[in-house]
């Protein structure tokens, strides 16, 4: 890993326990201490709006207010969907521009984004949408770009930058035998940028069901001691495929993933319970504190009850039922 | 390998879920190319692509809520098909999609039809309100100017309605019948500055907002006889704007 990479490593501190921001749950829900940190997403708050020939991520203000009020002293960490920072045609600039104004009024603990891409170049030169992430071929040419706008991003925003293992579904794509496939990618983008990993186990094991490996060990290759954040979150069957939905609770075999391997990454700094907001009624605030509940206990069996929240967590069960 | 070339052959593939001619000129290697020319008869490709049709399809249903929810399932599944077969429904952000979606709806709608009024307004609505966010009031000192030119608001639009606005909203809002298509026309006027973002135009205000389809100077309007209240008016309700 580079020097670099060290230092932001250095810079994870451990948080806790993390729940994405959800505008449909009630504020209550993250002040009463089964939260100790926040993951938002910021283009949940924009608009996006034509300005000239490019267009513009605006921040909403009045939906930054609510979700600067609803995690109110809580540490926020950012996890974008829309940079798209594997399009070889070129990034999502106008994401950055509005990070850059996110950060100055909301200072974020680190930053994360899905290694793959969504947009290409159309046949008029113009960008467009895939409608869909797509996984990076395990290539020099792809790490090496992956790499060189992660340091990018390390330099502009001076916090850790993490990239999302994915879930994907296409078999596997050409390679360069020297990369050798997404966990050799992710290996060579972070030891060439300084950047860290956000290993989501709920994708390793979807990748697992779906293209019959040993999920294990896969975990056993991955970069380790560069993970940062670790998600969890639910899926389901559709078509004979095992779906990355986020849409409920999580799964045995993944509560098995994470005790396997949140006690081989020590630069850890959260767990994050993953759902679609459009779920999050079905599952209602006493199950998703059922989620945060069980990933607590998994954190500080492995001795990291020094962590942010850990000194409230015995206030947390009367708090956390007197809200919902 | 040039990535380039490969994500763009493989986001088309995606697109459109079958095979693509790879041009001539494109950097792919003979893997490459046999890797994308064997998906299409691939599981995991096809479900892939379901997955992309299936996230295209409930964005571009968020984005025309309304306005689907009052047409017949049949036409509303033909609506999606078409829209996401376009290529449609790849936008995140609900109001790009939003604009576009409605636009391809409400040309397919009969007109007139209580269906194209509320596909109008819920364009309308999207637009004022999207607009009322960064929306500041002009000022109308700038009327006086001899170079002062006007054109439609870019966040403002009008609907036409074909029975009275009431109880067409209430039949939408009760899932019941629409009244009878009328002669009589009542029309809304959208803008971001109004009150609630819409007001019921006068003849006087619509026969402006017509006659701004291309940008005029308020000297020629004035002449055409258009009154300076009426520009006022929807100037400060952003139904129209100085165009420099």
């Amino acid at each position: 890993m580079s020097g670099g990479g060290a230092k932001f490593k250095a810079a994870v501190p451990r948080l806790g326990i993390g729940l994405p921001y959800f505008a449909s749950l009630p504020a209550e829900f993250y002040q009463c201490g089964a939260v100790d940190f926040v993951e938002i997403t910021p283009e949940i708050l924009c608009r996006q709006r034509p300005a000239g020939n490019a267009i513009e991520l605006e921040i909403v203000p009045q939906h930054m207010e609510r979700a600067k009020s609803v995690c109110a002293g809580l540490p926020v960490v950012v996890h974008g969907v829309e940079l798209s920072i594997g399009s070889a045609h070129g990034w999502n600039q106008a994401y950055l521009e509005m990070l850059d104004t996110f950060q100055k009024v909301w200072p974020f603990v680190w930053h994360s984004e899905h290694l793959g891409f969504q947009t290409f170049r159309g046949s008029d030169g113009c960008t467009q949408e895939v409608g869909v992430p797509l996984p990076l071929p395990p290539t020099n040419e792809a790490a090496d770009l992956v790499a060189r706008r992660s340091a990018e991003i390390l330099e502009r925003y001076g916090v850790p930058f993490l990239l999302e293992n994915p879930a994907y579904y296409l078999p596997d794509p050409p390679s360069d035998p020297e990369v050798g496939d997404d966990i050799g990618l992710m290996r060579k983008i972070l030891q060439r940028s300084g950047s860290l990993q956000l290993l989501d186990l709920h994708n390793v094991y979807c990748n697992a069901i779906n293209h019959r490996f040993d999920p294990f060990a896969a975990v056993d290759r991955m970069p380790l001691d560069a993970v940062a954040e670790i998600h969890i979150a639910g899926g389901s069957w559709d078509g004979g495929f095992w779906m990355d939905a986020h849409d409920g609770r999580v799964p045995e075999p993944v509560w098995e993933l994470l005790e396997y391997t949140l006690p081989r990454c020590p630069s850890v700094g959260g767990i994050v319970f993953e759902m679609l907001d459009e779920h999050v009624s079905r599952l209602g605030a006493d199950g998703i504190h059922q989620e945060l509940t069980r990933a607590r206990k998994v954190w500080m069996s492995h001795g990291r009850g020094d962590a942010y929240g850990a000194t409230r967590f015995s206030d947390v069960a009367g708090a956390v039922s007197a809200c919902i | 390998m040039a990535l380039l070339d490969f994500q763009t052959s493989l986001a088309q593939l995606v697109r459109v879920s079958n095979a693509v001619d790879v041009p001539p000129g494109v950097l792919l290697t003979p893997r490459e190319r046999r890797y994308l020319s064997d998906l299409p008869g691939n599981s995991a490709f096809c479900f892939t692509v379901r997955v992309q049709r299936s996230w295209c399809a409930g964005r571009a249903a968020k984005a025309a809520y309304l306005t689907l929810s009052i047409l017949p399932s049949e036409q509303r599944d033909r609506l999606l098909e078409e829209w996401i077969g376009s290529g449609g429904g790849t936008h995140s952000f609900v109001g790009a999609e939003s604009e576009a979606f409605l636009d391809f709806i409400a040309r397919r709608l009969s007109d007139p039809s209580h269906e194209l009024t509320i596909c109008r307004m819920e364009l309308a609505a999207l637009r004022s309100s999207e607009g009322s966010l960064r929306f500041e009031r002009p000022e109308l000192s700038r009327m006086d100017r001899t170079d002062c030119v006007l054109r439609r608001g870019r966040s403002a639009g009008v609907v036409h309605f074909y029975a009275e606005p009431e109880k067409v909203l209430n039949a939408l809002l009760k899932r019941e019948p629409f009244p009878a298509i009328s002669s009589d026309v009542t029309t809304l006027i959208f803008g971001p500055g109004l009150d609630r973002l819409y007001v019921r135009a006068s003849s006087l205000d619509v026969a402006l907002y017509e006659r701004l389809r291309s940008p005029a100077a308020t000297a020629d309007l004035f002449a055409e006889g258009f009154t300076r209240e009426t520009s006022e008016r929807l100037l400060e309700g952003g139904v129209l704007e100085y165009a420099k």
